[in-house]
């Protein structure tokens, strides 16, 4: 859509006439920031230890003639350093190099904060522009010929042959086709792409995660399921995003998410970088209520950072679920840490907090079965429901080059499939991110096939738990024991269960017949 | 029909009885077809008015208009056109609904942390002001990675003190609007060390003629391209009052807007003329945000830091060319030079006719390059590649020559996303581009003429 000037003043008239006329529809989430309002939440961080105040002795007073008392009111207040550090700077200087060095020191502490007047509160829109809304602006459904509600397939081959979707599944656009499907699982891309390392987790994540999403579909050869046909899931389409600011792009997704849940589907975002697990997150608590979601967080990274300037990035969606009160961090399961931090005081303050974290370095002390099992029992505990949030940085860097902010030392996707099926089988999952795909970092396509194989790890789970499959690591015992021998001293076992499945499968076959 | 149809119904009724006296000026008027009279007829009046007026084709071509009032039956026709009412009515702005700005956290202890070079009582090292090697060796062929293997610079007073004629700087914001990897282009074009090498025509070395610097970095904020405006453009500004060149490194090419803006603070605003290589005009006049790539020539143009009759534009084609945006830029009186003229007149004629534009217009120009300027087959790790660019010889040739033949208060290169090519070829050819300038630069400096060709480069004297 183009407009030139005249259509500015006309389109901007038109706003201003509708500003009146659709108040009464804004939807109540107290959270969504309209206007230039500020962030309605607290937002220092507790982590941040206040500076303790300092005495300076008497043998430096010499050094300190040419000081206000202003600035020997600021070295007491420890801003500039500790006792020690202090004491130590102004041994070693004149009064003169002092006076320089306490000017500095105020200004650095003066210019890392906000000022009033002199720094902008906030990033401004263009709240002048026509266009304000045109990058999540739905297309009406009226545009297009009618057709039933539904999911639909795109192509003429029984489904097939038409432009790719995730897995190759049916395509749905709106909450009616979602409702009238019944869906269980609908996968929506994200294409956000602002994280801090390598930025390609736009468009390129979530169309390559069409074409190259075929392991989505089909049969799980460890525990003979195949999702596809005890599922209906489909293809969502993308969630529009602002990739100008990630703050903006909250809301929207948050919006749709939330308009999937609210079907009782299970919403899978794929694609862009991981402050989508905020809104994610947020939209399940829209849902099923505040602090009744869990949330396990796959990553190299813990993603509780705060306090910098903006209010959300890559690395801060756990702490803004956290201090917005959508999800307790004691229901918080952090998996996979390894990267640089955070340092001890973050691992104190989750400690503190009760959020559960199983690090690289318990896997590399306790072994991986051992912490896998832990992990799943953590999460199956009775009443969770379960978000899965998982960033391919998790992975060993082997299996996931692609990535923004890669890590090495990582889980191996033999040890992720298994932890995914086993989460979305045996816990109640009620949403699933699988986030932080860069493909240009990969000339193979391997991360991209990567990632879709732990989609389809979780929707096979998702599948499982639906059947009833929800016993601890279930494995099918046709497919994981030929039982031609005893070699293990266990055969008989195995071809007893064989046998109970088979008979439990006629059964169903005849109740379904009759 | 329902009560909330009907107050849908009065609302929209309200919004086009309010909206007409102006749409009947804005819009052009769009005359139903005789044969599609009757259906429309069966409209009301708000509906006819929002076709008639041509609002309707805001939001959906006319072919597709007709296609629609000659196929549905009135009921269907009716809820498509109140379907776009409601669609042009969400598009604008509404405080009580949108966000109109994104908060920041102002209990943060870090607020300014990017943007706040080291105060002189807090550096750790003492030394006197003036470049420095940050190598061993007299002749060295590796180590710590700087612009064409310059000395490095920190402070202006070090520009000073070594009377610098360009200083190289980064500034890797990586928002691009296209694939991004731009933050990446700085060290990219450092690593590959093909900067400040010989002239062939001249045979001039560039280090020789010139003082040159690796200036370091300028930290945008990498989650808005707003927030970076005010540090780019001081630390800019700062750079040019000492005399020095800025040759700047993007970054995306929403750091075209601070960077001009910058050398427009040091030498006065509309001072000198803008040529500007790029395959995208980036004069967005309606965006949502205030800036970035797509609207950095239009800020600089809207704000009069630079003249429209002193900006050449050169190489424009891809998505955002449209009647629109160049009918407004002839009204800036800029002068374009789309690719389509390329390819029908030739390269080298529409070159002759940039360099006589630019020789005819002010003393001092600045000469910025999106890489997409360039033919992907040359250059593919530009963030906004588009098919059918300049070839890389053709490029270059122009650049020397405005750099040789004026006075170049900046020079800035955006938007090369290294990842995007294993090659490396890119950062080559991007290195191409920032040396054609410095050359000229140099061989101004060395007060020959832009075309001066060395005898012993042209022609091996044997008989």
């Amino acid at each position: 859509m183009s407009l030139n000037f005249r259509n500015v003043l006309v389109i901007a008239a038109m706003g201003l006439v509708a500003l009146g006329a659709i108040a009464s529809e804004v939807p109540d989430t107290p959270e969504h920031v309209v206007g230039d309002s500020a962030y309605p939440f607290n937002t220092v961080d507790p982590r941040v230890e206040e500076k303790e105040a300092i005495e300076l002795p008497d043998s430096v007073v010499p050094k300190l003639e040419l000081l206000t008392p202003g600035e020997i009111a600021f070295l007491e207040s420890g801003e500039a350093g500790s006792f020690e550090d202090v004491v130590k700077e102004l041994e070693e200087r004149s009064p003169e190099d002092i006076k320089a060095w306490v000017g500095a020191m105020q200004y650095v502490y003066e210019h890392n904060r906000y000022r009033e007047g002199r720094d902008s509160p906030n990033v401004p829109f263009n709240t002048a522009s026509p266009e304000f809304n045109a990058w999540k602006t739905e297309r009406p459904r009226s545009m297009d010929p009618p057709r039933e509600d539904g999911p639909l397939p795109l192509g003429r081959y029984d489904g097939e042959g038409g432009p790719p979707t995730f897995g190759g599944y049916p395509l749905a656009l709106t909450k009616k086709d979602l409702v009238a499907g019944e869906v269980d699982v609908a996968i929506i891309g994200a294409p956000l792409n602002m994280g801090s390392g390598w930025r390609d987790s736009g468009e390129k994540a979530t169309v390559d995660l069409r074409l190259l999403g075929w392991p989505m579909g089909g049969m799980d050869q460890y525990v003979q399921i195949d999702a596809s046909e005890v599922l209906t899931v489909v293809d969502y389409g993308d969630v529009a995003v602002d990739n100008d600011s990630t703050e903006r792009s909250m809301q929207h997704v948050r919006d749709i998410v939330r308009e999937i849940a609210e079907t009782g589907a299970i919403p899978m975002v794929v694609g862009g970088d991981h402050s989508l697990e905020y809104p994610n997150v947020a939209a399940l608590a829209d849902v099923y209520g505040k602090e009744k979601v869990s949330v396990i967080h796959f990553d190299s990274h813990y993603d509780a950072w705060w306090g910098g300037s903006h209010l959300i990035s890559h690395g801060y969606p756990v702490y803004r679920l956290i201090n917005e009160g959508h999800v307790r961090a004691a229901d918080y399961i952090q998996v996979g840490l390894r990267s640089s931090g955070p340092d001890k005081s973050g691992f104190e303050w989750m400690r503190e907090q009760g959020m559960r974290y199983h690090t690289m370095a318990e896997i590399e002390r306790r072994g991986w079965t051992a912490v896998l099992d832990r992990i799943v029992a953590e999460a199956s505990e009775d009443g969770r429901k379960l978000h899965i949030s998982f960033d391919i940085d998790v992975l060993d860097p082997a299996f996931t080059p692609a990535t923004g902010t890669p890590v090495p030392g990582g889980l191996t996707m033999r040890e992720a499939i298994t932890i995914v099926r086993r989460l979305c089988a045996e816990s109640t999952v009620v949403g699933f991110d699988l986030v932080e795909l860069h493909p240009a970092l990969d000339p193979t396509y391997k991360t991209t096939l990567n990632s879709a194989h732990i989609v389809k790890a979780c929707l096979t789970g998702i599948a499982m738990n639906k059947e009833g499959i929800t016993e601890e690591h279930y494995l099918s015992p046709l497919s994981s024991e030929h039982a031609i021998d005893d070699y293990y001293g266990d055969q008989q076992q195995y071809l007893d269960a064989t046998k109970a499945e088979e008979e439990k499968a006629e059964a169903k076959k005849k109740d379904a017949s009759n | 029909m329902t009560l909330a149809t009907l107050l849908r119904r009065a609302k929209i009724a309200l919004l086009l009885a309010l909206l007409l006296p102006v749409a009947q000026s804005a819009y052009a008027e769009w005359s139903v077809p005789d044969e599609l009279r009757t259906k429309v007829a069966a409209l009301s009046d708000e509906q006819i008015q929002f076709i008639t007026s041509g609002a309707i084709l805001e939001i959906i071509p006319e072919r597709q208009l007709l296609h629609e009032l000659a196929s549905r039956d009135a009921d269907s026709l009716s809820k498509l056109v109140d379907d776009l009412v409601s669609v042009s009515e969400k598009m604008a702005y509404d405080p009580e609904r949108d966000m109109g700005a994104a908060p920041l956290n102002l209990s943060s202890t870090r607020f300014n942390r990017g943007a706040l070079p080291t105060p002189a009582a807090l550096r750790e090292i003492e030394r006197a002001d003036g470049p420095f090697s940050v190598h061993r060796y007299l002749y060295p062929k590796s180590g710590v990675p700087t612009f064409g293997g310059a000395d490095v610079a920190i402070w202006p007073e070090d520009l000073v003190a070594g009377k610098v004629d360009v200083a190289i700087v980064g500034v890797p914001q990586n928002m691009s609007s296209g694939r991004r990897d731009a933050g990446a282009g700085p060290d990219a074009m450092r690593g590959l060390n093909t900067i400040a090498t010989p002239d062939l025509q001249s045979l001039l070395k560039p280090l020789d003629v010139l003082s040159v610097v690796d200036y370091g970095n300028f930290y945008p904020d990498w989650l808005s391209v707003e927030r970076s405006v005010k540090h780019v453009t001081e630390m800019v500004a700062e750079t040019a009052a000492t005399g020095a060149i800025p040759m700047l490194v993007g970054g995306d090419t929403s750091m075209l807007y601070p960077g001009v803006k910058g050398v427009a603070h040091a030498h006065g605003a509309v001072a000198f003329g803008l040529l500007h290589f790029s395959a995208h005009p980036d004069v967005e006049r309606v965006g949502d945000h205030t800036l970035s790539d797509r609207q950095a020539l239009f800020r600089l143009l809207d704000e009069n830091v630079v003249n429209g009759s002193a900006v050449v534009q050169v190489g424009l084609r891809g998505p955002d060319v449209d009647v629109e945006t160049l009918e407004w830029l002839r009204d800036k009186k800029v002068r374009y030079h789309t690719m389509a003229e390329m390819q029908k007149h030739g390269v080298d004629k529409v070159m002759q006719r940039i360099l006589r534009e630019v020789e005819k217009g002010p003393e001092a120009w600045f000469v910025s390059i999106d890489v997409s300027v360039i033919d992907p087959a040359e250059l593919v790790a530009a963030g906004r590649s588009v098919a059918n660019g300049l070839g890389i010889d053709a490029a270059t040739r122009a650049i020397r020559y405005v750099c040789a033949a004026k006075d170049i208060v900046g020079f800035e290169i955006t938007d090369l996303a290294p990842m995007l090519d294993y090659s490396r070829l890119s950062v080559s050819n991007a290195n191409a581009l920032l040396n054609a300038c410095l050359v000229g630069i140099a061989v101004r400096k060395a007060g020959l003429a832009p075309d001066y060709i060395h005898p012993l480069a042209l022609d091996h004297g044997q008989r």
